[in-house]
Parts: C-alpha cells; sequence; structure tokens
C-alpha cells in the first residue's frame, strides 16, 4: 500500500511529539484536569506501536491531538514532521475512531465513498478501490450498499477500518479496531493489518487487548494518568523477567554459593535452579558451574506477558502525578 | 473541490434520510397543485377572457395585478412559514455534525475545519434553495402558462429569502458550534424571527419609550440584527413593481450573516471535541 501522498519528512518519525499537554478547566467548579501531561513520544516510520493505558489514562486525548480534534494546552505533536495541526498533514493517515457513530443513513459504500473525497481521493480511484477494500475487511458483497444503521458491530468496524485504508495511507491510527469483532474476525483484521506492516505502513494501535498488542506490535507505550509511564519495544519489555539457569551435579558448598547471588533457587531430584535478575549475574553463575565441572542442563530468559508489564507499570504510581 | 462536493452531497443525503428534503419537497408540491386546482383561465382566440379563482371571475384587466398580488401571498407564505419550517429542519443537519464518534472522524480528514462548516452550511442553504426555487419557479411558470404574467420580481423575490434564511442558518451554525443543541438553536433563530418585526416599528418604539437608553437599546438592536420584516416589505415590493426605497435592510442583514458566521468559524476552529 503506497501512499499517494507524498511528504518529505526528514525526522524519520512518523509520530513526535514533544511535551504535549491537555488540561481540561471546569471554571464554575475551579478544578482542573491533567488528561495528558508532558508526553514526550517518538514512533519511528514503517514500525507497529501500541498505546496502552487504564481507562481515563488519557490514551484517547493523546491521539485526539495527534489527529488535531483536541487543541493542546502547551507541547507539539507531528506528523510526519508536519505540525499536528497543519490539515495537510493528515493526509497520509487514516484513523478509526474508538466510540465511532458513523451516519447510519449512509450504506457501507456510501460512507467509503464519502470519507475517500475528504481524504483527497478522486472519483475514479475511489470507484476503483471502494470494492477492493470492502472485500479486503471481509464485508459481504450484499451489505455494500445496505445502510449502516442495519449494521452489526463487527460490520461497522470493518467498514470503519475500510475507510481508515482506502486511501492508501502511510499511517494508520486504530482505536480499539477488534472491538465488538469476532475472532475469526480479529484474525482477518491482524492479518490484514501484518500485510500494511510489510508493506511499510506505521500502524499506532491503542487496545485493551494486550494479547492482540503484544502478538502484532513491536513497540509499546503505557500511558497512565496522563503520564507517560513506560516506552520500549515488547521484546525488551517482556523479557526483563530474570533468567534462569538449571544444571545438575552441583556440590553442596557451590550451592550455598550460587544460593546466596540468585534471587531464587531450588533443588530439586538433583537439579539445581537459579533464578538471577540479569544477564550478567547468570552469566557469571555459569562461569562458577562450569569451573566446578557441573552439567548445564538449560539456560534461558524467563519472560514476562504484556499484560504483567502492564499491571506492575499501572500499579507504581508515576512520579510527578497529582490528584486534581 | 472533492471535499466541497462530498461535503454538500451528504448534506442532502441527510436531509433525504431525515425525510425533511421530501417533507418540504410534498409541502412545495402540494402547494403548486393546489394554485394549478384553483386557477382558472379562460382563453378566447388567443387572449384572456376571464380568469377565476374558486369559481369566481374576475375582469381581465386586473388579471396582472391580481397575479402579482397573488404571488407576494405565496412570497410571504413562503418567507414567514417556510422560513420558521427551514429554520426547524436545519438546526438538526447542523448539530448532527457535532455528535461525538462522527466530528472526530471529520476533523481527522486533510480539510480545514472552516472548509468542513462551510461545506456544510453551504449544503444545508442548497437543501433549502433547492425547494424555494422549486416551489417559486413553478407557481411562476403556472401563472405564466395561464396568465401570459411573466413578471420576473417573484423569482427575485426566491433569492431574498434564500437571501434572509441563509443569514438564519448562521446563527444556527454559531449557536450550534457553541452548544451543540438544535433546540437552543431552534430557540434562538425563532428568537431573532419574533423580535425583528417588533423592532421594524423603530419609530413607533422610540415614541413609547420614555428613557433616552432604552431607545438607545432599540437602535442598536435595530441595526445589528437581520431585518427580516423590512425585507419581506423589499420583496413585497419587487413582486408588485413598485420601487424599493432602501437597501440597507439587506446589505445590514448580509453583514450580521457575514459577522456571525464568522463568528461561527472562529468558535469552531478554537474548540476542542
Amino acid at each position: 500500500m503506497a501512499s499517494g501522498f507524498a511528504i518529505n519528512n526528514k525526522s524519520g518519525f512518523a509520530i513526535e511529539t514533544e511535551g504535549l499537554t491537555r488540561v481540561f478547566r471546569n471554571r464554575w467548579a475551579n478544578t482542573e484536569l491533567r488528561a495528558v501531561d508532558n508526553v514526550s513520544l517518538q514512533v519511528p516510520e514503517g514500525c507497529t506501536f501500541g498505546l496502552l493505558g487504564a481507562n481515563g489514562a488519557g490514551k484517547t486525548t493523546f491521539v485526539k491531538m495527534l489527529l488535531s480534534s483536541v487543541h493542546p494546552t502547551s507541547g507539539t505533536a507531528r506528523i510526519f514532521g508536519r505540525h499536528a495541526q497543519d490539515a495537510s498533514s493528515r493526509r497520509s493517515v487514516g484513523y478509526l475512531p474508538e466510540n465511532h457513530r458513523f451516519p447510519t443513513y449512509m450504506t457501507g459504500w456510501g460512507m467509503l465513498d464519502f470519507y475517500g473525497a475528504l481524504s483527497g481521493m478522486d472519483s475514479a480511484s475511489r470507484k476503483r478501490k471502494i470494492p477492493e477494500m470492502l472485500t479486503t475487511v471481509g464485508l459481504d458483497e450484499r451489505a455494500w450498499h445496505t445502510r449502516l444503521g442495519k449494521y452489526s458491530k463487527g460490520m461497522l468496524q470493518r467498514v470503519g477500518l475500510g475507510q481508515a485504508m482506502l486511501h492508501a495511507p502511510r499511517l494508520l491510527v486504530l482505536d480499539e479496531p477488534s472491538d465488538g469483532v469476532d475472532p475469526v474476525g480479529r484474525k482477518q483484521i491482524r492479518d490484514v493489518l501484518q500485510a500494511l506492516e510489510q508493506q511499510g505502513v506505521t500502524i499506532f494501535l491503542n487496545s485493551h487487548l494486550l494479547a492482540e498488542v503484544e502478538l502484532f506490535c513491536h513497540d509499546v507505550a503505557i500511558i497512565q494518568k496522563g503520564k507517560l509511564s513506560l516506552s520500549g519495544s515488547v521484546k525488551d519489555l517482556t523479557s526483563s523477567g530474570g533468567y534462569r539457569v538449571t544444571a545438575c551435579e552441583v556440590p553442596e558448598a557451590l550451592i550455598s554459593e550460587l544460593a546466596t547471588r540468585s534471587k531464587a533457587h531450588s533443588v530439586e531430584h538433583g537439579l539445581l535452579e537459579l533464578m538471577f535478575s540479569t544477564r550478567e549475574q547468570a552469566n557469571s553463575a555459569v562461569d562458577s558451574l562450569r569451573a566446578n565441572q557441573c552439567e548445564i542442563e538449560s539456560l534461558n530468559a524467563i519472560r514476562s506477558t504484556l499484560e504483567e508489564v502492564f499491571i506492575r507499570t499501572v500499579s507504581e504510581k508515576p512520579e510527578g502525578v497529582t490528584d486534581k | 473541490m472533492n471535499a466541497t462536493l462530498a461535503l454538500i452531497r451528504d448534506t442532502f443525503r441527510e436531509a433525504f434520510a431525515r425525510r425533511i428534503f421530501w417533507g418540504f419537497f410534498g409541502c412545495c408540491t402540494a402547494l403548486l397543485l393546489f394554485l394549478i386546482f384553483i386557477l382558472r383561465v379562460d382563453v378566447v382566440q388567443g387572449a384572456l377572457a376571464t380568469i377565476s379563482i374558486f369559481g369566481n371571475s374576475l375582469p381581465s384587466t386586473n388579471v396582472e395585478n391580481l397575479v402579482q398580488q397573488t404571488q407576494s401571498v405565496i412570497a410571504m407564505v413562503l418567507y414567514f412559514a417556510g422560513m420558521a419550517l427551514s429554520v426547524f429542519a436545519s438546526a438538526g443537519l447542523v448539530s448532527s455534525v457535532f455528535e461525538p464518534g462522527r466530528i472526530e472522524l471529520l476533523l481527522s480528514k486533510p480539510v480545514s475545519r472552516t472548509h468542513l462548516l462551510l461545506g456544510r452550511y453551504a449544503g444545508n442553504v442548497l437543501v433549502v434553495a433547492a425547494n424555494i426555487l422549486y416551489l417559486v419557479v413553478g407557481s411562476w411558470v403556472i401563472f405564466g402558462i395561464k396568465t401570459g404574467v411573466w413578471g420576473l420580481g417573484f423569482l427575485i423575490s426566491s433569492l431574498c429569502t434564500i437571501f434572509v434564511f441563509s443569514v438564519l442558518l448562521a446563527v444556527i451554525v454559531l449557536v450550534g458550534v457553541i452548544w451543540d443543541s438544535a433546540a437552543v438553536a431552534i430557540m434562538v433563530t425563532f428568537a431573532i424571527m419574533i423580535l425583528t418585526p417588533i423592532l421594524a416599528q423603530k419609530n413607533t418604539l422610540e415614541r413609547l419609550l420614555s428613557s433616552e437608553w432604552s431607545r438607545d437599546v432599540v437602535r442598536v438592536l435595530y441595526y445589528t440584527l437581520p431585518k427580516t420584516s423590512d425585507i419581506s416589505i423589499i420583496i413585497r415590493h419587487l413582486i408588485l413593481n413598485q420601487p424599493v426605497e432602501s437597501w440597507m435592510p439587506v446589505w445590514s442583514t448580509g453583514l450580521f450573516g457575514i459577522a456571525v458566521l464568522g463568528l461561527g468559524l472562529w468558535r469552531f476552529n478554537k474548540r476542542s471535541f
């Protein structure tokens, strides 16, 4: 899916925010809520990126600032190097909002035609691409000319995804894309997104389905009470569970020594299992075991699930967060 | 251009779906059929012999005057009742755009906010204009064919009606952008429509008011708000081929419309959704 809109982007980032902040003030009650607080984030071009956070963490406000439906209180957001407030920055963006409310008087075809025209596609391209896209998102041909008011949640999600992809964007921002879609449909959507990823499209996913994000995204960020709590590659974040070394025929004296260096150990049926926090500690233990002619059974990194990382992160109160 | 056409087409589609367009169209068609039914003209050897309305014959010398009077009645019905209906119908078409879940998607497209709102505004004006022109041109043709009176004043009056509607629509847009409420937009616009005929009696009001400041308030309101009542008199003069004394009500109403629409666009551009 090559974009029809070439934008010269020297930064190499699809999304770049710097100190992005949005404060909602209620003048009557004299209160304020920092929905997004000083978030600086960079999403490289071609990356699949997941934004995670509990309900009300500020994810949607962050996405809305990227797409200019919410104005930031301070800070900047750039899309492919262009200021997010500049309408032309959104030429290469496809967006599927979370609680979308597509006009029910439109048909699936009509909706793609309307949003395609707003995205800058000419009539001939729309006519050519709409049937392709409706087929790609798995919408039954009989439903193409049916009003959206008669669509199921899953069908609306599919047609919504279709409108986001129709103009061949270079960045797809998807807010809960598989919400209401059955497992087979989810797999189809994942396959479509994977195909786009291979074509170099940047995918920014905002989802509560952590298993889905873990399966699909290379990089994630966790936002908590408006602040960026954690960001990095899924691989790095989930491999921080430590290292496990198992060995046999280990002398008692060495077991005692290694036990003091490990964070946990056990001996069962003559097999010693040691747990270490860092790779260096694990390597040092292997050196000691080999120096004593012990047999190494296995050495592996213990992976956490993304869900564990997420729960761990959101359980911690981020620095500087104040409740208003 | 693609985006503008899409926005206009979308407004028509929504008007069709909400039965607004067809409601108007049905009323206009009924009125045209009524005209065809009540207006009977007897032609003898190519000249008008008699004209009858509801069976009452009139001398042919009064035909032109009668047609103009009838056209001015139609124009007034259209101007006041049609305008009220149009405002009632259009408020929903404007506020529906600001619905959560719909506006975010529209704003994510590479179209400026000004363009989006003006596209919707233009679509809405065209929905109402299509029906006004259908009724006016339709009745103009019926009168022309049956009586041979083809005065252009009636046609020009329709443009005045569309113009005043577009000014009132600017009020609907501004209120819609600020409060997202079709009901409030209708109330504010109706309040203006009710207030302006009262303000049109400026001279009488000034005589009745005792304090200078209250007279100032009346003057400021009169010159600031759209002059719907004064424009209705201009429309009548146009149809009856009478000279128009002053075009001030038209241009000052136009200025009001531009200012209010500008304010609506400014607020829309500043607002977060």
